[in-house]
Protein backbone atom coordinates (compact mmCIF):
# COMPACT_ATOMS: atom_id res chain seq x y z
CA UNK A 1 0.00 0.00 0.00
CA UNK A 2 1.38 3.38 -1.03
CA UNK A 3 2.45 5.88 1.48
CA UNK A 4 -0.53 8.37 0.57
CA UNK A 5 -3.19 5.65 0.79
CA UNK A 6 -1.35 4.94 4.08
CA UNK A 7 -1.98 7.92 5.81
CA UNK A 8 -5.77 8.63 3.90
CA UNK A 9 -6.41 5.49 6.16
CA UNK A 10 -4.89 6.96 9.21
CA UNK A 11 -6.93 9.74 9.42
CA UNK A 12 -10.02 8.30 8.42
CA UNK A 13 -9.55 6.00 11.65
CA UNK A 14 -8.84 9.01 13.84
CA UNK A 15 -12.00 10.71 12.71
CA UNK A 16 -13.71 7.71 14.08
CA UNK A 17 -11.98 7.93 17.27
CA UNK A 18 -12.79 11.42 17.37
CA UNK A 19 -16.46 10.90 16.55
CA UNK A 20 -16.40 7.66 18.78
CA UNK A 21 -15.29 9.71 21.56
CA UNK A 22 -16.69 12.97 21.68
CA UNK A 23 -20.15 10.89 21.03
CA UNK A 24 -19.69 8.40 23.85
CA UNK A 25 -17.81 11.25 26.26
CA UNK A 26 -19.92 13.78 26.07
CA UNK A 27 -23.00 11.00 26.62
CA UNK A 28 -24.58 13.07 23.42
CA UNK A 29 -28.62 11.66 22.59
CA UNK A 30 -28.06 9.88 19.10
CA UNK A 31 -30.01 12.69 17.47
CA UNK A 32 -27.85 15.21 17.80
CA UNK A 33 -24.77 12.84 17.10
CA UNK A 34 -25.07 8.79 17.65
CA UNK A 35 -21.74 7.20 18.14
CA UNK A 36 -20.07 5.31 14.72
CA UNK A 37 -20.23 2.08 16.76
CA UNK A 38 -23.90 2.64 17.09
CA UNK A 39 -24.28 2.97 13.43
CA UNK A 40 -22.45 0.71 12.06
CA UNK A 41 -24.40 -1.75 14.38
CA UNK A 42 -27.39 -0.13 12.56
CA UNK A 43 -26.71 -0.79 9.00
CA UNK A 44 -26.08 -4.62 9.87
CA UNK A 45 -29.62 -4.80 11.46
CA UNK A 46 -30.82 -2.99 8.51
CA UNK A 47 -28.83 -4.37 5.77
CA UNK A 48 -31.28 -6.58 3.67
CA UNK A 49 -33.34 -2.72 3.36
CA UNK A 50 -29.97 -1.03 2.88
CA UNK A 51 -28.83 -3.01 0.28
CA UNK A 52 -32.15 -2.63 -1.66
CA UNK A 53 -32.06 0.44 -0.94
CA UNK A 54 -28.47 1.53 -2.20
CA UNK A 55 -28.55 -0.83 -5.32
CA UNK A 56 -31.68 1.04 -6.15
CA UNK A 57 -29.73 4.64 -6.15
CA UNK A 58 -26.74 2.77 -7.27
CA UNK A 59 -28.83 2.41 -10.76
CA UNK A 60 -29.80 5.43 -11.18
CA UNK A 61 -26.86 6.86 -10.21
CA UNK A 62 -25.37 4.58 -12.75
CA UNK A 63 -27.58 4.84 -15.89
CA UNK A 64 -27.70 8.72 -15.38
CA UNK A 65 -23.88 8.52 -15.44
CA UNK A 66 -23.53 6.76 -19.18
CA UNK A 67 -26.62 8.64 -20.52
CA UNK A 68 -25.49 12.31 -19.24
CA UNK A 69 -21.63 11.56 -20.33
CA UNK A 70 -22.66 9.79 -24.20
CA UNK A 71 -24.84 13.45 -24.12
CA UNK A 72 -22.69 15.90 -23.13
CA UNK A 73 -19.98 14.58 -25.07
CA UNK A 74 -22.10 14.30 -27.99
CA UNK A 75 -23.19 17.87 -27.56
CA UNK A 76 -19.50 19.18 -27.44
CA UNK A 77 -18.52 17.21 -30.34
CA UNK A 78 -21.37 18.84 -32.51
CA UNK A 79 -20.29 22.46 -31.67
CA UNK A 80 -17.09 21.59 -32.40
CA UNK A 81 -17.83 20.10 -36.19
CA UNK A 82 -20.57 22.66 -36.43
CA UNK A 83 -18.82 25.65 -34.92
CA UNK A 84 -21.78 27.73 -35.80
CA UNK A 85 -23.80 25.60 -33.40
CA UNK A 86 -21.95 27.01 -30.54
CA UNK A 87 -23.88 30.44 -30.38
CA UNK A 88 -27.06 28.46 -30.35
CA UNK A 89 -26.26 25.56 -27.56
CA UNK A 90 -23.92 27.45 -25.12
CA UNK A 91 -26.57 30.12 -24.11
CA UNK A 92 -29.54 28.08 -23.74
CA UNK A 93 -27.73 24.87 -22.02
CA UNK A 94 -25.84 27.88 -19.66
CA UNK A 95 -29.27 28.66 -18.60
CA UNK A 96 -30.42 25.75 -17.76
CA UNK A 97 -27.73 25.18 -16.23
CA UNK A 98 -27.53 27.95 -13.97
CA UNK A 99 -30.80 26.54 -11.61
CA UNK A 100 -29.89 24.04 -9.40
CA UNK A 101 -30.73 20.80 -10.62
CA UNK A 102 -32.65 20.27 -7.41
CA UNK A 103 -34.88 22.83 -8.75
CA UNK A 104 -36.34 21.08 -11.58
CA UNK A 105 -36.97 17.86 -9.74
CA UNK A 106 -40.62 18.04 -8.49
CA UNK A 107 -41.57 19.16 -12.46
CA UNK A 108 -39.30 15.82 -13.65
CA UNK A 109 -41.10 14.03 -10.65
CA UNK A 110 -44.73 15.04 -12.63
CA UNK A 111 -43.45 14.01 -15.83
CA UNK A 112 -41.18 10.89 -14.93
CA UNK A 113 -43.16 10.05 -12.14
CA UNK A 114 -41.78 9.12 -8.86
CA UNK A 115 -40.02 5.63 -10.12
CA UNK A 116 -36.69 5.39 -11.32
CA UNK A 117 -36.72 6.92 -14.82
CA UNK A 118 -37.59 10.83 -12.84
CA UNK A 119 -34.34 10.06 -11.00
CA UNK A 120 -32.01 8.75 -14.02
CA UNK A 121 -33.40 12.17 -16.11
CA UNK A 122 -32.42 14.26 -13.32
CA UNK A 123 -28.75 12.58 -12.69
CA UNK A 124 -28.61 12.44 -16.78
CA UNK A 125 -28.76 16.39 -16.27
CA UNK A 126 -26.36 16.77 -13.93
CA UNK A 127 -23.42 14.42 -15.31
CA UNK A 128 -24.66 15.88 -18.98
CA UNK A 129 -23.71 19.82 -17.66
CA UNK A 130 -20.54 18.83 -16.08
CA UNK A 131 -19.24 16.71 -19.07
CA UNK A 132 -20.41 18.63 -21.66
CA UNK A 133 -18.57 21.12 -20.25
CA UNK A 134 -15.47 19.55 -19.66
CA UNK A 135 -15.54 18.66 -23.14
CA UNK A 136 -16.06 21.37 -24.67
CA UNK A 137 -13.04 23.17 -22.67
CA UNK A 138 -11.02 19.77 -23.63
CA UNK A 139 -11.97 20.42 -27.13
CA UNK A 140 -10.94 23.83 -27.36
CA UNK A 141 -7.82 23.76 -25.96
CA UNK A 142 -6.46 21.00 -28.79
CA UNK A 143 -3.10 22.68 -30.61
CA UNK A 144 -4.12 24.78 -33.19
CA UNK A 145 -0.53 23.70 -35.20
CA UNK A 146 -1.06 19.90 -34.45
CA UNK A 147 -4.54 20.69 -36.29
CA UNK A 148 -2.87 22.48 -39.36
CA UNK A 149 -0.10 19.37 -39.18
CA UNK A 150 -3.31 16.61 -40.07
CA UNK A 151 -4.76 19.03 -42.37
CA UNK A 152 -1.29 19.39 -44.47
CA UNK A 153 -1.70 15.62 -44.53
CA UNK A 154 -4.90 16.02 -45.93
CA UNK A 155 -6.87 15.16 -43.04
CA UNK A 156 -11.09 16.27 -42.87
CA UNK A 157 -12.66 17.05 -40.13
CA UNK A 158 -14.02 13.74 -39.23
CA UNK A 159 -10.17 12.64 -39.23
CA UNK A 160 -8.90 15.25 -37.37
CA UNK A 161 -11.28 14.50 -34.42
CA UNK A 162 -11.17 10.99 -34.32
CA UNK A 163 -7.27 10.78 -34.23
CA UNK A 164 -6.52 14.35 -32.48
CA UNK A 165 -9.72 15.97 -30.72
CA UNK A 166 -10.89 13.50 -29.12
CA UNK A 167 -7.92 12.20 -27.80
CA UNK A 168 -6.08 15.30 -26.72
CA UNK A 169 -9.97 16.30 -25.21
CA UNK A 170 -9.83 12.36 -23.25
CA UNK A 171 -7.65 13.60 -19.65
CA UNK A 172 -10.15 17.15 -19.40
CA UNK A 173 -13.31 14.92 -20.34
CA UNK A 174 -11.91 12.16 -17.76
CA UNK A 175 -11.81 15.06 -15.20
CA UNK A 176 -15.07 16.01 -15.50
CA UNK A 177 -16.28 12.51 -15.72
CA UNK A 178 -14.57 12.16 -12.27
CA UNK A 179 -16.48 15.04 -10.49
CA UNK A 180 -19.14 13.46 -12.01
CA UNK A 181 -19.23 10.21 -10.49
CA UNK A 182 -20.26 12.30 -7.03
CA UNK A 183 -22.88 14.73 -8.50
CA UNK A 184 -24.51 11.46 -10.01
CA UNK A 185 -24.96 9.78 -6.26
CA UNK A 186 -25.45 13.23 -4.72
CA UNK A 187 -28.68 14.20 -7.10
CA UNK A 188 -29.71 10.21 -7.26
CA UNK A 189 -30.54 10.84 -3.38
CA UNK A 190 -31.67 14.08 -3.33
CA UNK A 191 -34.62 13.19 -5.82
CA UNK A 192 -35.16 10.23 -3.85
CA UNK A 193 -35.88 12.18 -0.88
CA UNK A 194 -38.53 14.32 -3.13
CA UNK A 195 -40.47 11.40 -3.61
CA UNK A 196 -39.70 7.66 -4.33
CA UNK A 197 -40.48 4.28 -3.77
CA UNK A 198 -37.02 3.07 -2.74
CA UNK A 199 -33.55 3.99 -2.44
CA UNK A 200 -31.09 5.32 -0.07
CA UNK A 201 -32.97 9.05 -0.35
CA UNK A 202 -36.22 7.59 0.47
CA UNK A 203 -34.47 5.50 3.39
CA UNK A 204 -32.88 9.07 4.85
CA UNK A 205 -36.71 10.28 4.05
CA UNK A 206 -38.23 8.11 6.04
CA UNK A 207 -35.90 7.62 8.92
CA UNK A 208 -36.39 11.75 9.43
CA UNK A 209 -40.29 11.05 9.35
CA UNK A 210 -39.67 8.40 12.11
CA UNK A 211 -36.97 10.31 14.12
CA UNK A 212 -34.86 7.45 13.67
CA UNK A 213 -31.32 9.33 13.40
CA UNK A 214 -29.10 6.23 13.63
CA UNK A 215 -30.78 5.10 10.59
CA UNK A 216 -30.73 8.52 8.75
CA UNK A 217 -26.62 8.45 9.18
CA UNK A 218 -26.83 4.39 8.37
CA UNK A 219 -28.21 5.84 5.31
CA UNK A 220 -25.47 8.72 4.37
CA UNK A 221 -22.43 6.01 5.92
CA UNK A 222 -23.77 3.84 2.75
CA UNK A 223 -24.12 6.19 0.04
CA UNK A 224 -20.86 8.10 1.07
CA UNK A 225 -19.08 4.55 0.52
CA UNK A 226 -20.87 4.07 -2.53
CA UNK A 227 -19.77 7.30 -4.07
CA UNK A 228 -15.99 6.87 -2.75
CA UNK A 229 -15.93 3.46 -4.41
CA UNK A 230 -17.69 5.14 -7.74
CA UNK A 231 -15.09 8.04 -7.61
CA UNK A 232 -12.37 5.60 -7.32
CA UNK A 233 -13.09 2.90 -10.21
CA UNK A 234 -13.40 5.79 -12.77
CA UNK A 235 -10.08 7.29 -11.32
CA UNK A 236 -8.52 4.09 -11.51
CA UNK A 237 -9.55 3.86 -15.46
CA UNK A 238 -8.74 7.68 -15.67
CA UNK A 239 -4.88 6.54 -14.75
CA UNK A 240 -5.31 3.34 -16.72
CA UNK A 241 -6.24 4.81 -20.16
CA UNK A 242 -4.36 8.38 -19.82
CA UNK A 243 -1.01 6.56 -19.79
CA UNK A 244 0.87 9.46 -21.13
CA UNK A 245 0.45 12.45 -18.24
CA UNK B 1 2.34 17.73 -73.88
CA UNK B 2 3.62 20.81 -75.22
CA UNK B 3 5.23 21.98 -71.54
CA UNK B 4 9.08 23.04 -71.97
CA UNK B 5 11.46 20.58 -70.34
CA UNK B 6 12.29 23.69 -67.21
CA UNK B 7 8.75 23.91 -66.87
CA UNK B 8 8.26 20.20 -65.75
CA UNK B 9 11.09 20.72 -63.64
CA UNK B 10 9.79 23.92 -61.85
CA UNK B 11 8.13 21.58 -59.27
CA UNK B 12 7.10 24.97 -57.29
CA UNK B 13 7.18 28.52 -58.43
CA UNK B 14 5.70 31.71 -56.85
CA UNK B 15 5.45 34.78 -58.51
CA UNK B 16 4.42 38.16 -57.01
CA UNK B 17 2.38 36.48 -53.70
CA UNK B 18 1.14 39.23 -51.11
CA UNK B 19 -0.53 37.72 -47.70
CA UNK B 20 -1.85 40.30 -45.69
CA UNK B 21 -3.61 39.10 -41.72
CA UNK B 22 -5.72 42.15 -40.97
CA UNK B 23 -3.18 45.13 -41.37
CA UNK B 24 -0.20 43.57 -41.55
CA UNK B 25 0.86 42.56 -44.59
CA UNK B 26 3.28 39.34 -44.31
CA UNK B 27 4.34 38.55 -47.37
CA UNK B 28 4.96 41.24 -50.10
CA UNK B 29 5.89 40.00 -53.65
CA UNK B 30 6.94 36.94 -52.97
CA UNK B 31 8.38 35.23 -56.19
CA UNK B 32 10.31 31.93 -56.06
CA UNK B 33 10.93 28.71 -58.26
CA UNK B 34 11.92 25.52 -56.89
CA UNK B 35 13.24 22.88 -59.47
CA UNK B 36 13.02 19.48 -58.64
CA UNK B 37 15.25 17.56 -56.18
CA UNK B 38 17.08 20.97 -55.29
CA UNK B 39 17.57 21.61 -51.35
CA UNK B 40 16.62 25.06 -50.43
CA UNK B 41 17.21 26.66 -47.63
CA UNK B 42 15.18 29.91 -46.52
CA UNK B 43 17.06 32.44 -44.12
CA UNK B 44 16.00 35.73 -42.89
CA UNK B 45 15.15 38.02 -39.81
CA UNK B 46 12.95 37.19 -37.28
CA UNK B 47 9.10 37.51 -38.24
CA UNK B 48 9.97 38.35 -42.07
CA UNK B 49 7.25 35.96 -43.18
CA UNK B 50 9.38 32.45 -43.54
CA UNK B 51 6.34 30.48 -41.59
CA UNK B 52 3.71 32.07 -43.95
CA UNK B 53 5.26 31.12 -47.36
CA UNK B 54 5.22 27.46 -45.51
CA UNK B 55 1.87 27.89 -44.54
CA UNK B 56 1.07 28.69 -47.76
CA UNK B 57 2.41 26.19 -49.69
CA UNK B 58 1.57 23.75 -47.50
CA UNK B 59 -1.96 24.67 -48.16
CA UNK B 60 -3.08 25.85 -44.70
CA UNK B 61 -3.35 29.60 -45.76
CA UNK B 62 -4.20 31.19 -49.00
CA UNK B 63 -2.13 34.07 -50.41
CA UNK B 64 -4.50 37.35 -50.86
CA UNK B 65 -5.55 37.24 -54.92
CA UNK B 66 -3.68 38.21 -57.71
CA UNK B 67 -0.40 36.04 -57.22
CA UNK B 68 0.36 33.12 -59.06
CA UNK B 69 0.93 30.11 -57.43
CA UNK B 70 2.15 26.94 -59.25
CA UNK B 71 2.86 23.42 -58.60
CA UNK B 72 4.69 20.55 -60.72
CA UNK B 73 3.60 23.23 -63.28
CA UNK B 74 -0.01 23.76 -62.81
CA UNK B 75 -1.61 26.89 -61.61
CA UNK B 76 -3.97 26.09 -58.13
CA UNK B 77 -5.21 27.34 -55.10
CA UNK B 78 -3.18 26.97 -51.64
CA UNK B 79 -5.84 24.82 -50.51
CA UNK B 80 -5.52 22.35 -53.26
CA UNK B 81 -1.98 21.36 -51.89
CA UNK B 82 -3.31 19.97 -48.81
CA UNK B 83 -1.86 16.37 -48.54
CA UNK B 84 0.13 16.77 -51.75
CA UNK B 85 3.38 18.41 -49.71
CA UNK B 86 4.96 16.72 -46.79
CA UNK B 87 4.99 19.38 -43.86
CA UNK B 88 7.43 19.11 -40.95
CA UNK B 89 6.22 22.28 -38.33
CA UNK B 90 8.84 23.82 -35.84
CA UNK B 91 8.05 21.89 -33.01
CA UNK B 92 7.30 18.14 -33.50
CA UNK B 93 3.80 17.68 -31.99
CA UNK B 94 4.40 14.29 -31.97
CA UNK B 95 0.63 12.53 -30.44
CA UNK B 96 1.72 11.75 -26.81
CA UNK B 97 -0.80 8.83 -27.17
CA UNK B 98 0.86 7.08 -30.08
CA UNK B 99 4.13 5.40 -30.16
CA UNK B 100 6.83 5.63 -32.10
CA UNK B 101 5.76 3.81 -35.10
CA UNK B 102 1.62 4.99 -34.70
CA UNK B 103 3.04 9.10 -35.36
CA UNK B 104 5.50 8.05 -37.75
CA UNK B 105 2.81 6.21 -39.89
CA UNK B 106 -0.37 8.95 -39.13
CA UNK B 107 0.26 10.72 -42.52
CA UNK B 108 -0.08 7.54 -44.52
CA UNK B 109 -3.01 6.45 -42.30
CA UNK B 110 -4.82 9.46 -42.90
CA UNK B 111 -4.27 9.11 -47.01
CA UNK B 112 -6.23 5.93 -45.94
CA UNK B 113 -3.13 3.19 -46.48
CA UNK B 114 -3.38 -0.32 -44.61
CA UNK B 115 -2.02 0.45 -41.51
CA UNK B 116 -0.26 -2.99 -41.22
CA UNK B 117 1.34 -2.34 -44.19
CA UNK B 118 2.48 1.29 -43.19
CA UNK B 119 3.55 -0.01 -39.75
CA UNK B 120 6.02 -2.72 -41.49
CA UNK B 121 7.65 0.18 -43.61
CA UNK B 122 8.28 2.21 -40.65
CA UNK B 123 9.70 -0.72 -38.25
CA UNK B 124 12.11 -0.92 -41.60
CA UNK B 125 12.99 2.35 -42.19
CA UNK B 126 13.31 2.60 -38.19
CA UNK B 127 17.44 2.08 -37.94
CA UNK B 128 18.09 4.65 -41.04
CA UNK B 129 16.57 7.58 -38.36
CA UNK B 130 18.44 6.09 -35.54
CA UNK B 131 15.41 4.91 -33.66
CA UNK B 132 15.91 0.98 -33.86
CA UNK B 133 14.22 -0.58 -30.72
CA UNK B 134 12.63 2.22 -29.95
CA UNK B 135 9.19 1.69 -32.06
CA UNK B 136 6.84 1.08 -28.89
CA UNK B 137 7.95 4.16 -26.78
CA UNK B 138 5.82 7.06 -26.45
CA UNK B 139 6.93 10.82 -27.19
CA UNK B 140 7.45 11.56 -23.20
CA UNK B 141 9.60 8.48 -23.04
CA UNK B 142 12.08 10.18 -26.20
CA UNK B 143 15.57 13.04 -26.04
CA UNK B 144 14.52 16.21 -28.07
CA UNK B 145 16.83 14.84 -31.00
CA UNK B 146 14.74 11.50 -30.75
CA UNK B 147 11.38 13.19 -31.00
CA UNK B 148 12.59 15.66 -33.57
CA UNK B 149 13.88 12.14 -36.13
CA UNK B 150 10.17 10.68 -35.38
CA UNK B 151 8.95 14.16 -36.58
CA UNK B 152 11.60 13.64 -39.87
CA UNK B 153 10.08 10.31 -40.08
CA UNK B 154 6.87 11.03 -40.21
CA UNK B 155 8.04 14.09 -42.61
CA UNK B 156 9.33 11.10 -45.27
CA UNK B 157 6.91 8.48 -44.49
CA UNK B 158 4.48 10.68 -46.28
CA UNK B 159 6.19 10.47 -49.77
CA UNK B 160 5.50 14.11 -51.24
CA UNK B 161 8.05 15.36 -53.65
CA UNK B 162 8.15 18.52 -51.98
CA UNK B 163 9.26 18.47 -48.46
CA UNK B 164 8.66 21.85 -45.95
CA UNK B 165 11.15 21.60 -43.36
CA UNK B 166 10.44 24.75 -40.84
CA UNK B 167 13.40 25.23 -38.25
CA UNK B 168 13.10 21.05 -38.28
CA UNK B 169 16.67 21.08 -35.49
CA UNK B 170 16.01 24.51 -33.63
CA UNK B 171 15.50 23.82 -30.52
CA UNK B 172 18.77 21.53 -30.18
CA UNK B 173 21.71 21.84 -28.92
CA UNK B 174 24.79 22.34 -31.30
CA UNK B 175 26.27 19.35 -31.14
CA UNK B 176 23.28 17.46 -31.81
CA UNK B 177 22.12 20.02 -34.36
CA UNK B 178 25.38 19.46 -36.68
CA UNK B 179 25.00 16.10 -36.37
CA UNK B 180 21.45 15.91 -37.40
CA UNK B 181 22.66 18.07 -40.19
CA UNK B 182 24.99 15.69 -41.88
CA UNK B 183 22.60 12.92 -41.18
CA UNK B 184 19.62 14.76 -42.80
CA UNK B 185 21.78 15.31 -45.81
CA UNK B 186 22.74 11.50 -45.78
CA UNK B 187 19.37 10.34 -46.12
CA UNK B 188 18.27 13.38 -48.52
CA UNK B 189 21.42 11.74 -50.75
CA UNK B 190 19.37 8.14 -50.88
CA UNK B 191 15.96 9.26 -51.00
CA UNK B 192 16.38 12.94 -53.24
CA UNK B 193 13.25 14.75 -52.56
CA UNK B 194 12.49 18.97 -53.49
CA UNK B 195 13.05 20.45 -50.04
CA UNK B 196 12.32 23.83 -48.72
CA UNK B 197 13.69 24.40 -45.26
CA UNK B 198 13.97 27.32 -42.88
CA UNK B 199 16.70 28.32 -40.88
CA UNK B 200 17.36 31.13 -38.05
CA UNK B 201 21.29 29.37 -38.59
CA UNK B 202 23.13 30.89 -41.45
CA UNK B 203 25.93 27.96 -41.34
CA UNK B 204 22.92 25.02 -41.37
CA UNK B 205 21.66 27.18 -44.31
CA UNK B 206 24.46 27.09 -46.73
CA UNK B 207 25.78 23.18 -45.36
CA UNK B 208 22.71 22.13 -46.39
CA UNK B 209 21.45 24.01 -49.51
CA UNK B 210 22.01 23.60 -53.09
CA UNK B 211 20.52 27.48 -53.27
CA UNK B 212 19.87 30.03 -49.94
CA UNK B 213 17.47 32.52 -49.99
CA UNK B 214 17.28 35.48 -47.67
CA UNK B 215 14.41 36.93 -47.04
CA UNK B 216 13.76 40.33 -46.83
CA UNK B 217 12.49 42.52 -43.54
CA UNK B 218 8.17 42.41 -43.13
CA UNK B 219 6.78 42.46 -45.30
CA UNK B 220 8.92 39.64 -46.77
CA UNK B 221 10.17 38.90 -49.96
CA UNK B 222 13.29 37.16 -51.38
CA UNK B 223 15.97 39.71 -50.98
CA UNK B 224 19.30 37.77 -52.31
CA UNK B 225 18.98 34.04 -53.75
CA UNK B 226 22.62 32.91 -53.84
CA UNK B 227 23.61 29.83 -55.10
CA UNK B 228 25.70 26.99 -53.22
CA UNK B 229 28.43 25.13 -55.43
CA UNK B 230 29.97 23.39 -52.56
CA UNK B 231 30.71 19.18 -53.87
CA UNK B 232 28.12 16.82 -52.28
CA UNK B 233 29.15 14.66 -49.89
CA UNK B 234 29.31 17.44 -47.68
CA UNK B 235 31.34 16.71 -44.76
CA UNK B 236 31.59 18.60 -41.09
CA UNK B 237 35.07 20.73 -41.76
CA UNK B 238 33.21 22.39 -45.13
CA UNK B 239 32.08 25.33 -42.97
CA UNK B 240 36.16 26.16 -42.30
CA UNK B 241 36.79 26.76 -45.53
CA UNK B 242 37.55 29.86 -47.56
CA UNK B 243 34.62 29.02 -50.24
CA UNK B 244 32.16 28.91 -47.26
CA UNK B 245 33.48 31.37 -45.69
CA UNK B 246 32.95 33.72 -48.61
CA UNK B 247 29.31 32.62 -48.89
CA UNK B 248 28.66 33.15 -45.44
CA UNK B 249 30.08 36.94 -45.50
CA UNK B 250 27.52 37.45 -48.57
CA UNK B 251 24.53 36.18 -47.16
CA UNK B 252 25.17 37.88 -43.43
CA UNK B 253 25.60 41.04 -45.34
CA UNK B 254 22.14 40.74 -46.62
CA UNK B 255 20.73 39.38 -43.38
CA UNK B 256 22.54 42.39 -41.44
CA UNK B 257 20.95 45.37 -43.57
CA UNK B 258 17.31 43.15 -43.23
CA UNK B 259 18.01 42.67 -39.68
CA UNK B 260 18.77 46.06 -39.12
CA UNK B 261 15.42 47.05 -40.52
CA UNK B 262 13.35 45.13 -39.01
CA UNK B 263 15.21 46.39 -35.66
CA UNK B 264 14.90 50.39 -36.28
CA UNK B 265 11.27 49.74 -37.63
CA UNK B 266 10.44 48.02 -34.35
CA UNK B 267 12.35 49.97 -32.05
CA UNK B 268 10.41 53.24 -33.53
CA UNK B 269 7.28 51.41 -32.68
CA UNK B 270 8.05 50.88 -29.15
CA UNK B 271 9.32 54.60 -28.95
Amino acid sequence: MSREALRGLLGGALLVLLWEGVACGFALPSYTLPAVSEILASIWVQRANLITGGATTLLEALAGYAFGTAIGITLATVIIVLPWSRSAILPVVMAVNSVPVAAYSPLVLLWFGIGVSSKIALVTLAVGFTVFLSALAGFDRVDRRSVDLLRSFGAGQASVLWRLRLPAALPLIAAGMRVATVRSLIVAIVTEMLGAQSGLGWIIYQAVVGIDFVGVWSAIFVASALSLAFFGVIGWIERKVIFWR
Amino acid sequence: MTETPTETARLLELRGIDKTFGTVQAVRGLTLSVPAGEFVTVVGPSGCGKSTLFNMVAGLDEPDPGGVLRFKGRSCHAHELLGRVSFMPQRDLLLPWRNVIDNAIIANEIEGADRKTARARALRMLPEFGLTGFEAQYPHQLSGGMRQRVALMRTFMFERELMLLDEPFGALDALTRSMMQRWLLDVWERHRRTVLFITHDVDEAIFLGDRVLVMTARPGSVKLARPVDLPRPRSAELVTSPEFIAIKREILAAIEEESMKSFMATGMRAA
